[in-house]
Formats: structure tokens, C-alpha cells, sequence
């Protein structure tokens, strides 16, 4: 494991923010952070990066402490929490060399970084003429700056347009390729299930559910079911007033169903009963669906 | 250490707000020194009466060292106040604008970063008072000459010119120390907030109120006056005295540094222990 936390907790007052969080990231693995607003995903990756105090528990990074080395256990971490921000009166590439002389990285890395994220023929403009999509990659590039093996970026496709948000999923891709295990947390279930070969759900600061993203699908209860009817309308209608029916919605002239795994035969065997024809039924569950379904039942908790 | 310390030289020099101080200076010396220029005469019978016929006085005594020494005894509530413009945003303003969400996440420890921003705001209080010399005694200089330097205080004081440039240089060097323990404590402010006009007001508010407890004249003030910073920030007239008090001198520098270090402790403790949340 390249970050484990163990019995992580952290307070504010009275709020518990995390509560005994215990993760274990794979070297290699890209790991998807999910959780709702106020979960304690932010206040978690802070721990991990030494910008907060837990009360409780310890980040190991490598298998050193970041609770008892401090800094120096962030030695091969590139992290970009939440919003990018810099020396707005400064350059991109001077905030860049700034960072890299901190810690001692070599100069040549500062062009290297800025080519990588599309900022090369940008990087001598001040920080200020910035959009928040480039300031997002700068941000992206700092975290690459010291050749990191493990990345840790917080909601790093925040600001950015869609075309941007692919860039960053594709960086994110040729990365992990490179053998660099990345840890990012996003509100975007979509673009984690794209990129993710792993993910932990947290909700209250608490550890919903964690492993390898193929192996938390297939272990859902929930099965999001695609059906091709002839009759989109009725069938919907139909459905919609079943009780066993958590969802149901027409995407793309493709009925999409939200029912347990058992209850797929009465799924077309009610249909047919109501001289609907059936050409298709494909079983596929989201990441989204199994998000929704476990943070749901945490919530009524 | 060195390349963090040129970080945030880096940071001051590119923010406009750490030349107000420059420009305030750069405009105000020559007004002064052209006023006392145009009334130079009023002045020099002034310290002739002083001197109370003693003397035979040929040609002027005001000259640019006595019209810098007449100067720095008026600036002790501005230099101070320019001084806190680059201290107080030394480290709230990297809070605020979310600066320490990328720097101290990288592999370098808090407290060397915030040992550098002390020396950085140490290098901008030394220059600001350097910039303060060089143009008072070189505009000065141009305007009114060199010459002998004479001090008027619990006696006369005669220094020649050779004299008068060290024991300039010494009471700059002097003041340089006072101004680096307001810049310590403005700094220690900084290192509690996330903004940097807290920092810049508590500063000043605590040496108008020193300056207070120590004009009134009350015993209730004079019992904590040892104890109030403001009152050895005199330490730099003592390079104009004769002998100079080595003594005196230690005495006000080694209180001076103990204020600053109890500044620079509380500063590391609440750094240390802060939890970065913007």
C-alpha cells in the first residue's frame, strides 16, 4: 500500500468531520474518492497532506507517518487540494520555480510540467490573466513538479469546461500508465467510474464502503437494468408505479431501470403481461447507482 | 534556508503594496529637507541659544547629519507603521489567498518556511531603513552640505564629520534592530490571522499605547514601563552619546530580543498547530 489511514478522526467543535477512517490504497491504482458535500473527503485529504492535525489515528505515506515525520513524509506527493492558488501578481512559471525550489527539484522540471498541462506558451504570463481552467492545470502541474509516485488531487476538474475536464481524465490516464498511483476525490461518479480502478464512499466521515470498483459493482445488491421495449411510454409508466422500482428513466430511447438483482424476471415478466415486446434486457450498474444506493441507506441511519 | 528566504523576497518585491513605504519615504525626506533648507536660519539660532554663547559658531551647524538626526527622532510612529505593511501580510496573506495549500504540501517543514518569512521581512525592514539613510544623508547632503554634527541632550556633543557618518551608520544599524522586533511582532499577528490588516493594526495599536503609558505620567505606569517595548526603542539616540553606554545599549538590545523571540516562539507554536482550512 502506497496510503493507508488508520482509525482516522478529526473534529470541529462538536462536528465530527472523520470518524475512525480507515483506507488502503494499492501502489498503482487509481483511487476514487467519493463522498456527499461535508462527508469529510476535503478535511481527510488535508490529513494526508499534513495541512490538518487529526486528533486521532495516523496517514502513512510509504510506510512513514505523516503525523510523525511531518512534511518529510511528503517527500514523493504532488497534491493539489481543492482551488488552485498562487502569486496572482507572479508568473505561472514563477510560481513554478518558487515551489520547485522549496524542495530542491531540478529547474528543467518547471517547463516539463507547464508543456505537460498546455500552459508551455502561457507560463511568463502573470498568474492573474489566468482563466480558473488554467489556473486548475497550474495547479495540476505544481502537483506534478517533484516527479511524484503518488498524486493527490481534490476535486481537480472543479472550473474547468468539459473539455478541460477531459484533458484532466486523460492526464489522469497517461499517469497512472506511467506507474504514478493517484488519489482523487470528485463529485463527478461519471468521471471516476471512466478512470478508477478502485474507490472508497464516505459519508459523515465515516467509511462506507471501499475495494476495487468492479468488485463493489458486483457485489451491489443493486442492479440498474437497460431494457429496449417497443413501447418506451407505457413501459415507463407502468413501472414507475411499482414499489420494487427504485428508478426509472428513459435515456437515449433506452428504458433504465433501478431494481434488486432478484427481481429481473418479474421486470419482464410484468412487461410482457402488459403486451410490451421486449427485444433486450442488459444488466449494468453505475458507480452512481451503487453511490446513491449506499449513501442512501447511510443517511436514513 | 537561503532559497526559501529568496522565495518570499520574491513574493514582497512583486507585491506594490511593500514600496509604499519607499515612495512615502522618497517623497517625504526631500520635502523635509527642502524645509529645512528654507528655514535653516530660524533653526541654527535656535541651538545657538542652546548653547548659550559657550560657543563661537562660525558658519551653520544644520547640515544633513543634524537634519537626520532632527528626522528620525519624528518617524517612530511611521517607520513602523511602513515597516508592518510587508510583515503583516508575511504569512496571513499566504492564508488567505490560499497559498498554503500548495506550499505546505510539499516536503519542506513549516518552520523552516517560517523562519524564512521572518528573515524576508527582516531583509524589507533593513532596507526600508537603509533606503531611509542613504536619502536623508544623500538629499541632505545635496541641500544643506556635511559637516560637524552637534547633539544637544543632557549636554553638548560635538562630533566632526568623520565621527558623525559612523555614528549615523551605528544609530541606522540600531534602529534597524528596534524596527526588526516591530516587524517580529507584526509578524507573530500574521502568523494568528488570515488577514493582513489585523496584523498592521495590532501592531500600531500597541506601540501608540506604549507610547502612551510611557508620555503619562502616573505611578501605576511607571511600575510596568520596564516592561513595555516602546521604551527602549530609543536604544539608536545612544550612538549620538559620548562615551557611547555599550551597557545601555546591550541592556535595551537584549530586551528587545527577548520580546522578539517570545514573538517568534508564540508565532512557531500557533504555525505549528494551525490547521489550514482555506
Amino acid at each position: 500500500m502506497i496510503l493507508e489511514t488508520k482509525q482516522l478522526s478529526k473534529s470541529f467543535g462538536l462536528r465530527k468531520a472523520v470518524d475512525g477512517l480507515n483506507l488502503e490504497v494499492p501502489t498503482g491504482s487509481v483511487y476514487g474518492f467519493l463522498g456527499p458535500n461535508g462527508s469529510g473527503k476535503s478535511t481527510t485529504i488535508r490529513m494526508m497532506t499534513a495541512l490538518i492535525s487529526p486528533d486521532e489515528g495516523e496517514v502513512i505515506i510509504q510506510g512513514n507517518s505523516v503525523q510523525k515525520l511531518g512534511n518529510k513524509a511528503l517527500l514523493d506527493i504532488g497534491a493539489l487540494i481543492e482551488r488552485a492558488d498562487f502569486h496572482k501578481h507572479l508568473s505561472g512559471k514563477t510560481n513554478l520555480e518558487m515551489l520547485a525550489r522549496m524542495d530542491g527539484t531540478d529547474m528543467s522540471r518547471v517547463q516539463y510540467v507547464l508543456d505537460r498541462t498546455g500552459l508551455g506558451n502561457r507560463g511568463k504570463d502573470k498568474v492573474k490573466t489566468y482563466s480558473q481552467g488554467m489556473k486548475q492545470r497550474l495547479g495540476i502541474a505544481q502537483a506534478l513538479l517533484s516527479n511524484p509516485k503518488l498524486l493527490i488531487l481534490d476535486e481537480p476538474t472543479n472550473g474547468l469546461d468539459p473539455q478541460g475536464m477531459k484533458e484532466v481524465r486523460d492526464l489522469v490516464r497517461e499517469l497512472s500508465s506511467e506507474g504514478i498511483t493517484i488519489f482523487i476525490s470528485s463529485h463527478l461518479l461519471d468521471e471516476v467510474q471512466k478512470i478508477c480502478s478502485h474507490a472508497a464512499m464516505i459519508s459523515f466521515g465515516q467509511l462506507i464502503t471501499s475495494g476495487k470498483i468492479e468488485d463493489l459493482l458486483e457485489d451491489s445488491d443493486l442492479l440498474l437494468t437497460e431494457v429496449q421495449v417497443d413501447q418506451l411510454d407505457k413501459a415507463m409508466e407502468l413501472l414507475s408505479g411499482q414499489e420494487w422500482v427504485h428508478r426509472c428513466d428513459i435515456v437515449e430511447g433506452v428504458l433504465r431501470v433501478g431494481i434488486d438483482r432478484e427481481k429481473t424476471s418479474d421486470l419482464v415478466q410484468l412487461l410482457v403481461q402488459n403486451n410490451i415486446q421486449v427485444s433486450a434486457v442488459i444488466p449494468r450498474t453505475s458507480l452512481e447507482d451503487l453511490y446513491l444506493s449506499k449513501l442512501g441507506t447511510k443517511s436514513k441511519i | 534556508m537561503l532559497r526559501l528566504i529568496y522565495n518570499e523576497l520574491l513574493v514582497i518585491t512583486g507585491r506594490w503594496r511593500s514600496y509604499i513605504g519607499f515612495i512615502g519615504i522618497s517623497i517625504l525626506m526631500p520635502l523635509i529637507l527642502w524645509g529645512f533648507s528654507q528655514g535653516g536660519e530660524e533653526l541654527h539660532q535656535d541651538y545657538v541659544r542652546e548653547l548659550g554663547g559657550t560657543f563661537m559658531v562660525v558658519g551653520s551647524i544644520l547640515n544633513s547629519f543634524l537634519a537626520t538626526y532632527i528626522i528620525m527622532n519624528t518617524l517612530w510612529i511611521h517607520i513602523p507603521f511602513l515597516v508592518t505593511l510587508a510583515a503583516g501580510d508575511s504569512v496571513a496573506a499566504d492564508g488567505a489567498n490560499g497559498i498554503f495549500r500548495i506550499t505546505l504540501t510539499r516536503s519542506v517543514s513549516r518552520i523552516k518556511i517560517l523562519i524564512s518569512k521572518l528573515f524576508a521581512t527582516y531583509i524589507y525592514t533593513a532596507s526600508l531603513l537603509i533606503f531611509c539613510a542613504f536619502w536623508s544623508l544623500g538629499i541632505g547632503s545635496i541641500l544643506l552640505g556635511t559637516g560637524d554634527l552637534i547633539v544637544i541632550d543632557n549636554g553638548i556633543l560635538i562630533l566632526d564629520e568623520s565621527q558623525a557618518w559612523v555614528r549615523m551608520a551605528f544609530s541606522f544599524s540600531l534602529a534597524i534592530l528596534v524596527m526588526c522586533m516591530v516587524g517580529t511582532l507584526c509578524f507573530m499577528f500574521s502568523a494568528m490571522v488570515n488577514n493582513a490588516v489585523g496584523p498592521i493594526i495590532g501592531t500600531m495599536f500597541l506601540i501608540i499605547i506604549g507610547y502612551m503609558i510611557i508620555g503619562i505620567p502616573l505611578d501605576i505606569f511607571e511600575k510596568i514601563e520596564p516592561y513595555i517595548f516602546v521604551k527602549y526603542f530609543n536604544v539608536w539616540w545612544d550612538a549620538f552619546k559620548d562615551p557611547i553606554p555599550w551597557g545601555e545599549i546591550g541592556k535595551k538590545l537584549g530586551v528587545l530580543g527577548v520580546y522578539s523571540a517570545v514573538c517568534f516562539g508564540i508565532a512557531t507554536f500557533v504555525f505549528l498547530k494551525k490547521d489550514i482550512k482555506i
